[in-house]
């Protein structure tokens, strides 16, 4: 198997992972799936940037958020309108997923869309994807510090939303 | 002896070691409130986890997983950068470095007897047909082999257009340059090329996205803007 070969094996293997943080950063799953092909498409794209042997999950993790970051922005300057939050949007696409979500997440989904971008991605990447605060900060380009700070916030901001109980 | 927040919920995230980690250790078996914090933090993340771990047992959708396994994208992969860094743009986004695969393909699908698009020394150039269209077609004209979209001026006060050759199967935006129509942008749609009409026009306005300053021609400064020879 080529390097590439193994890469792109790599990330197919990713592939639920990444569905899993873009849904925590979109709060919408049609959003989720588009974020992720457009991340897995720039990825290989951008192959040659990538060091063999570094964390391939960092790496992707990256893109996926820069990719929902350019979307994002994409969208405001075309004035499209997020459906809102209070609507539970990530509901409405049938099947299995939308009946486990509404029934036990809804309320989690709705107060991560509801938290700052940059409060969000952190929360994101260590609470929901299990990410050291080293590999967080590296995936998303910031000081450890300031990842420490963001992810305080947004927790904290989660825990008055949600309150202590489930 | 006082733990501060965020010191708590790095000892949550197991991200302590030594020193600090055995302070919160003794804090926390003195501190019944502290207890508390340290089992709201965890009870947080188990939540948080779980709100999202359907993406974990749910199958993958075909086209993600085909995104990922499609072996022909590795192997332009040197071009399509090549091309990308050359645009100088900032990042125009997946759609349109997808895009830059689709002018792989393109090329050679616009070479047929009369090119559309021939290479020049700066970039790809509109030629024949594309090159009429551009300079004369207006938005509201009926197609002929070339349809134009919006028209615009990007930040260096050229004239674009985005446009779509009816019978070609393609996609792109072109910029008006001293008396040519230079392509930054164009991506083949026919079928069994690499981009979907669907994903290339994403892919365009994603560009047409970064390269825009302010907004697009209305029809009436279409109109003026071709009367006076895009300039």
């Amino acid at each position: 198997m080529s390097a590439a070969e193994q890469t792109r094996s790599d990330i197919v293997a990713m592939l639920p992972r990444l569905r899993r943080f873009a849904r925590a950063l979109t709060g919408s799953l049609a959003d989720a799936d588009d974020i992720v092909q457009i991340a897995v498409e720039r990825a290989l794209m951008r192959m040659d940037q990538y060091q063999q042997g570094t964390r391939l999950e960092s790496w992707l993790f990256s893109i996926t958020r820069n990719a929902w970051i350019d979307e994002a922005r994409s969208r405001t300057r075309r004035g499209k309108v997020f459906a809102p939050v209070e609507a539970g949007e990530h509901v409405g696409h049938g099947g299995e997923a939308e009946v486990h979500a509404k029934l036990e997440a809804d309320d989690v989904w709705t107060a991560m869309r509801k938290l700052p971008e940059e409060q969000r991605e952190a929360v994101a990447l260590v609470c929901v994807e299990g990410l050291a605060y080293r590999e967080a900060a590296e995936a998303l380009d910031i000081p450890i510090g300031t990842l420490t700070s963001r992810l305080a916030r947004g927790r904290e901001a989660l825990q008055i939303m949600l309150g202590g109980a489930k | 002896m006082s733990v501060d927040d965020e010191k708590l919920m790095a000892f949550a995230d197991g991200e302590l070691t030594g020193a600090d980690l055995a302070e919160v250790e003794a804090a926390l078996a003195d501190d019944a409130s502290l207890r508390e914090k340290l089992e709201a933090h965890r009870e947080m993340r188990a939540r948080l986890s779980s709100a999202f771990d359907g993406a974990l047992t749910e199958s993958v959708p075909q086209r993600l997983r085909h995104a990922a396994q499609t072996p022909h994208q590795a192997e332009v992969v040197d071009f399509a950068s090549r091309r990308a860094a050359k645009w100088s743009f900032r990042e125009y986004g997946a759609m349109a470095a997808s895009i830059a695969l689709g002018l792989v393909v393109g090329i050679g699908f616009l070479q047929p007897a009369a090119p559309l698009v021939s290479t020049a020394d700066t970039g790809l150039e509109a030629r024949g047909a594309l090159s009429r269209a551009l300079d004369t077609q207006l938005a509201s004209d009926d197609a002929g082999a070339v349809r134009i979209g919006v028209s615009f001026r990007n930040h260096d006060g050229a004239y674009c257009r985005t446009f779509d050759l009816t019978e070609g199967g393609a996609s792109g935006v072109a910029c008006r340059s001293q008396s040519n129509w230079s392509i930054p942008l164009i991506a083949n749609t026919a079928a069994g090329g690499e981009i979907r009409q669907a994903d290339a026009s994403a892919g365009i306005l994603n560009a047409v996205d970064e390269m825009i300053a302010g907004d697009p021609l209305d029809s009436e400064a279409e109109r003026a803007a071709r009367d006076a020879g895009w300039r």
